[in-house]
């Protein structure tokens, strides 16, 4: 369980996350919000490449921000990026390798299956041994959660997976997400726009807006939300309702 | 320790090379402000224009005068063509790729110099050299007196420019944001080849009063460079007064060294070791765009 | 041995998989990649027994020169290549590691792999120390403090410089005592002899280099140059592997230094200039960063072409314009550099000559996974 108290980010006069306290459990749970909300900052909170100014993040009863950034690989913090960073002039079994022999304490002989068994995992049909720069926009973003799956994580951050696919890769995309608490044993957080994504992945979903939190519950409530509406469609929805 | 007297002469000295130092650093700043371009060339150049003035003045048998204009227009010309052809192509890369570009011109420049004049030992004294005047039984040519009230009215006219005119407010824009003073109708073309041909102009002018105080020397006057990008670097590329400053400590340092015996061999140095200390000084505080690290 | 072509086509390394074993630290090679190690070495036997045949003196030194430098380059690539970090001052290091070399030569009987090594392993310390607080800068600000940290050495080194046997620490005297020279293998005396030792060494680095590229340091330098953030979202401790980068690099160069003081018989500064370290910067850019051919055609670039230009009558210079046009084109067009091409060209022919080889044999060699 991810427990997040107070959770406020300052700079330059803006306030990305204002005070964000949630709350989240076992399985796939959602964060939304229109554009600007904060969602990524507060993976970037995360990850440790941005400092809070105030607020707590308590993950599985410890304390997140005693942990150097480079160490939450290793604790079990795994995450993808908005623009995909599968490394191109590695091979897919390389580039999951990578994260794998940094973020495990695993022993060496086991490291071939735990790679395979990620890359099988999310379904990759190319050659582990092809090139990264060889394959394409969909495959590149199964690279990215294979990466975010292999060995054992505790908490995978997905920010915006399904970002510029068409329908059916983005719905082959869900069913792989969904598979991830049960198989993998990880808590994760899903952000996307996409509310058929969030709907059929998350049970429970925060929403964001203008760094603050304006609700979270189960998916189905949050998405029927005034506020929710309001935020993401502005006041004429409100009139039209 | 030497005495008072020992380092009475060496502050002049220091005083009007840091004083050149600061016209060459804050050149560069303002080049670098406007086109995100680090001149690491800014020494060949003024080191070219030198040697050509020499040429004009002791094989064409032209006047000193015409030859330093022409120095310094030298610098102005290589420059703005510099810019104009290799600006537009590299002005969406990484600071570091377009100053490793002007080494590429550097290059060139030190090829053509070490082809056409060799290493032989050359000297051009400007006539201001031979003249001074006493201060406190230290002999002040008016070269000195030049370079030092150039460094200053330099230093002085580019913060007023950059700050009270149009061009030079544009300047501050290209520097915050290209893409938005682009569409600001601000002529951004034009702003940079005014950046290039200023930095230039002053560049001609830095070689011209460093082949005077220092010497004529392509591959000395190339990389006393270092000497204005220490400077630059401590203004953090960006301070026309903390690059002013900076260029002056580094100069008078460097002189004042001279007479303690010890260390004496070791002040050239000097630019190095303040630009390492301020750099992580600097660099030591948290957010800082030197480290790149987010705040 | 391209840096560039990890694995060169889709096949599966023709290790058996399961049985527990796993992959070994050293990566077994594909059957294209064995046939391009097989290549390689038959271009090692040519330059080994050949050259010396056919080359005269002074262009044996001029080879054992380029060799010698072509191991420079390729520690300025790793870390320019590897992981993005502009060193403007590797001569100076050079400089350095050459001076450590020489003091331990006349200060100490240690037999000369020894000195070698011990030159590789102190310049590599300093590179280290250097990198620590370096590394907290951003690329152009780091670039420019090696400009200046090599301008610093230049100056020191002028001021002391190198030991030729003379007494005290720095091992330095002007009369006439001070004429030792630099002591080379016992085994390896004469020019061509030392010709010979010195591209084995360089070998021997080349494959170091290897090794790293292609184990764990290498894809964490793949993952540092694709994305920082993403590199330590994965658990990549990048201070770390780049200061190893740089550990690499100058333990390359160390070497390099202390096989140019033997091959020399004594150091001068004049042989260190500031600008060779710009030079070098534009060898490396021209031949490929990316590149081991790339190092080697640096190295040529170096210290072959002057020799030939000499060789013609024509002045030297000429190469120091054409060094700066080539470092004006390559960043304009190729990034990667002229020898981008070249490797991929191998890896395509290494290919092909690998797939004859296992259709030869008839069997199903490729073994997918899972």
């Amino acid at each position: 369980m991810i427990s997040i108290k107070g959770l406020t980010v300052r700079f330059g006069g803006v306030t990305p996350l204002d005070h964000m306290t949630v709350d989240f459990g076992e399985g796939t749970n959602g964060l939304i919000g229109p554009n600007g909300a904060g969602k990524t900052t507060f993976f970037n909170v995360l990850s440790g490449f941005v400092r809070p100014a105030e607020g707590s993040v308590t993950v599985f009863d410890e304390d997140l921000f005693s942990m150097p950034h480079y160490r939450r690989a290793r604790w079990g913090l795994r995450r993808t990026f908005q623009t995909e960073q599968a490394i191109e002039e590695l091979t897919i079994y390389e580039n999951v390798l990578m994260v794998h022999e940094h973020s495990s304490k695993e022993v060496r002989a086991s490291r071939d299956e735990d790679v395979l068994g990620a890359i099988k995992f999310v379904g990759l049909t190319a050659s582990p041994y092809a090139k990264v720069a060889s394959l394409g926009a969909a495959e590149r973003r199964l690279v990215e959660i294979a990466r975010a799956v292999v060995g054992t994580p505790r908490i995978v951050l997905l920010d915006e997976p399904a970002a510029g696919l068409p329908d059916e890769e983005t719905e082959r995309m869900g069913k792989i997400i969904q598979k991830i608490p049960g198989e993998i044993g990880a808590l994760v957080i899903l952000v996307d726009h996409d509310m058929s994504l969030v709907s059929a992945c998350c049970s429970k979903t925060a929403v964001l807006d203008f760094g603050k939190l304006i609700a979270d519950g189960a998916t189905a409530d949050v998405l029927r939300d005034d506020k929710v509406k309001h935020a993401y469609l502005g006041a004429e929805a409100e009139a039209a309702a | 320790m030497p005495s008072w007297e020992d380092f009475k002469p060496f502050i002049i000295t220091g005083l009007a090379l840091g004083s050149v130092y600061a016209m060459s650093g804050v050149g560069m700043v303002v080049l670098y402000r406007a086109t995100g371009v680090l001149n690491l060339a800014f020494g060949a150049v003024g080191a070219m224009g030198a040697l050509i003035a020499w040429q004009l003045i002791n094989h064409n048998g032209w006047a000193e005068g015409p030859a330093f204009v022409i120095c310094v227009l030298f610098g102005g010309a290589v420059t703005l063509l510099y810019g104009a052809l290799f600006g537009p192509p590299l002005s969406g890369r990484d600071p570091l790729i377009k100053a490793v570009a002007t080494l590429g011109l550097a290059l060139i420049l030190l090829g053509i110099m070490s082809w056409v004049w060799s290493d032989k030992a050359r000297s051009m004294i400007l006539p201001s050299s031979n003249h001074g005047f006493e201060v406190s039984d230290v002999f002040v040519n008016y070269t000195q007196v030049i370079a030092l009230g150039f460094g200053i009215v330099i230093t002085i006219v580019t913060g007023l420019f950059l700050r009270f005119t149009n061009l030079g407010t544009a300047m501050r824009a290209l520097a915050n944001d290209r893409e938005i003073t682009a569409t600001l109708g601000v002529p951004v073309r034009r702003v940079e080849a005014a950046a290039w041909l200023g930095s230039g102009l002053l560049a001609g002018a830095s070689g011209l009063l460093l082949s005077n105080l220092v010497g004529l020397d392509a591959t000395t006057l190339t990389f006393l460079v270092i000497s204005s990008l220490a400077a630059t670097l401590i203004g953090r590329l960006r301070s026309i007064p903390g690059t002013f400053l900076a260029a002056m400590g580094i100069g008078l340092v460097n002189a004042l060294i001279t007479p303690i015996l010890s260390i004496s061999q070791y002040r050239d140095m000097t630019p190095f070791v303040l630009a390492t200390i301020a750099l992580f000084l600097l660099s030591g505080r948290r957010g800082n765009a030197l480290t790149g690290r987010a705040g | 041995m391209s840096a560039t072509a990890e694995t060169t086509a889709p096949e599966a390394p023709t290790t058996a998989k399961g049985g527990g074993g796993g992959r070994s630290w050293v990566p077994k090679l594909t059957a294209g990649e064995r046939v391009r190690a097989l290549i390689i070495l038959g271009l090692l036997a040519i330059v080994l027994f050949l050259l010396p045949a056919i080359l005269s003196g002074y262009w044996i030194n001029v080879s054992t020169d380029t060799a010698i430098y072509s191991v420079v380059a390729l520690g300025l690539g790793v870390l320019m290549g590897r992981t993005g970090l502009v060193s403007l001052g590797q001569i100076a290091v050079l400089a350095l590691a050459g001076w450590v070399a020489a003091r331990l030569c006349f200060a100490t009987s240690l037999p000369f792999p020894v000195i070698l090594l011990l030159s590789g392993l102190i310049t590599m310390v300093i590179g280290t120390l250097i990198g620590l607080p370096a590394l907290r800068l951003q690329g152009l600000y780091l670039a420019l403090i090696t400009l200046m940290l090599a301008g610093a050495i230049g100056v020191a080194l002028r001021t002391t410089n190198f030991p030729n046997g003379g007494a005290g620490f720095l091992g330095h005297t002007e009369s006439d005592r001070g004429n030792g020279t630099i002591r080379r293998p016992a085994l390896a005396h004469a020019d061509t002899a030392f010709f010979r030792y010195t591209v084995i060494v360089v070998a021997i680095m080349f494959l170091i280099a290897l090794l790293h590229v292609r184990a764990k340091p290498g894809r964490a330098w793949a993952a540092i140059r694709q994305s920082e953030p993403a590199a330590l979202a994965g658990g990549v401790n990048i201070t770390l592997y780049k200061l190893w980068a740089f550990a690499l690099a100058s333990f390359l160069t160390g070497v390099a230094g202390g096989l140019l003081a033997a091959r020399s018989g004594q150091l001068f500064t004049l042989q260190f200039p500031t600008q060779d370290s710009i030079l070098l910067l534009a060898a490396v850019l021209m031949g490929g960063i990316y590149s081991f051919w790339g190092a080697i055609v640096a190295g040529a670039l170096m210290r072959l072409l002057p020799a030939l230009l000499d060789n013609w009558g024509l002045p030297a210079d000429l190469l120091t314009i054409l060094f700066g046009v080539g470092v004006l084109q390559v960043l304009l067009t190729a990034p990667q550099g002229i020898v981008y091409q070249f490797p991929r060209d191998m890896a395509r022919l290494g290919r092909l000559i690998g797939g004859l080889f296992t259709r030869a044999r008839g069997a199903p060699a490729r073994e997918r996974a899972g």
